[in-house]
């Protein structure tokens, strides 16, 4: 499986503090929230926060959050985009 | 207050919460949030999501042990965690509870008012604002809270639920916290 794909896994479970449940239950195609992980606002932002300091990585608005949190797998290539090195 | 009956209560310690399932969310949720809702899972009623039941939290402390980490983490690279954050709102046990329990009927966050809880629960029902009410005196204090605000390490809560009418023991006139009436409803 892609790295950074399976490192994201990891990093939303400690970051979200997520009980019961391992990288390998998470679908990395399924929706962030509302559905699949069932995530709310309150995580979006620790999402957002989570990006800045293990990725360096600044979400400025809402319009590039959106699709950036859509799934893990969009998570990661969002994170490709913005750092074509990794 | 004789037609108000105490269905069921419950004291619990930190070491009661692994006895419970609370689902992926619990984990972000503050140490009195978790224990608030320990207390109440404690009592064993399923009030299956009901407008009518209402939540009162009474907490000494409220807020103090997420507070302190709120603030020592306050300079951290990226800024504080933002679900920290909402947990050092002492109502958010209440709201906790009532999404747990699907309870959206009346709440109410009292801060040092234990002594007041049941009380405020009675006058609920006796007026009819609820037939139901959650009642929660819940404190927790970590050690390094406790010796910045100095006050004493405490973890501990106690839950109630009462009725209007139905069956259980009677709440009376001398009731007045939680800790007593869990003490006399065990003896």
């Amino acid at each position: 499986m892609d790295q950074l794909v399976t490192d994201l896994k990891s990093r939303i479970i400690e970051t979200l503090k997520l009980q019961d449940i391992t990288p390998g239950q998470i679908d990395e195609n399924a929706p962030l929230f509302g559905s699949g992980l069932g995530l709310d606002s309150i995580d979006a932002l620790e999402l957002v926060v989570m990006l800045e300091k293990h990725y360096g990585i600044v979400i400025k608005d809402i319009e590039e959050g959106r699709p950036a949190f859509a799934s893990v797998h969009a998570l990661a290539e969002f994170i490709r985009a913005k750092q074509p090195t990794k | 207050m004789s037609n108000i009956a105490v269905v069921a209560t419950s004291s619990v310690t930190p070491a009661d919460v692994s006895r419970y399932q609370f689902g992926s969310r619990f984990g972000r949720m503050d140490p009195v949030c978790q224990l608030g809702l320990t207390a109440v899972e404690a009592l064993g009623v399923k009030f299956g999501s009901r407008a009518d039941i209402g939540v009162i939290v009474a907490t000494n402390a409220g807020s103090l042990t997420t507070d302190v980490q709120y603030w020592r983490t306050r300079n951290e690279p990226g800024g504080v965690s933002p679900s920290l954050f909402i947990y050092t709102l002492p109502s958010s046990v209440t709201g906790e509870i009532a999404i747990r329990h699907g309870l959206t009927g009346p709440n109410l966050c009292l801060l040092g008012g234990c002594d007041q809880v049941l009380g405020e629960a009675a006058e609920w029902l006796r007026h009819g604002e609820a037939t139901g009410c959650v009642c929660v005196e819940c404190d927790v204090v970590a050690t390094d809270a406790g010796e910045l605000a100095g006050v004493p390490v405490v973890a501990r809560a106690w839950a109630a639920f009462l009725q209007r009418g139905g069956g259980g023991i009677p709440l009376t006139e001398n009731d007045r916290d939680l800790r007593s009436l869990c003490a006399r409803v065990r003896a």
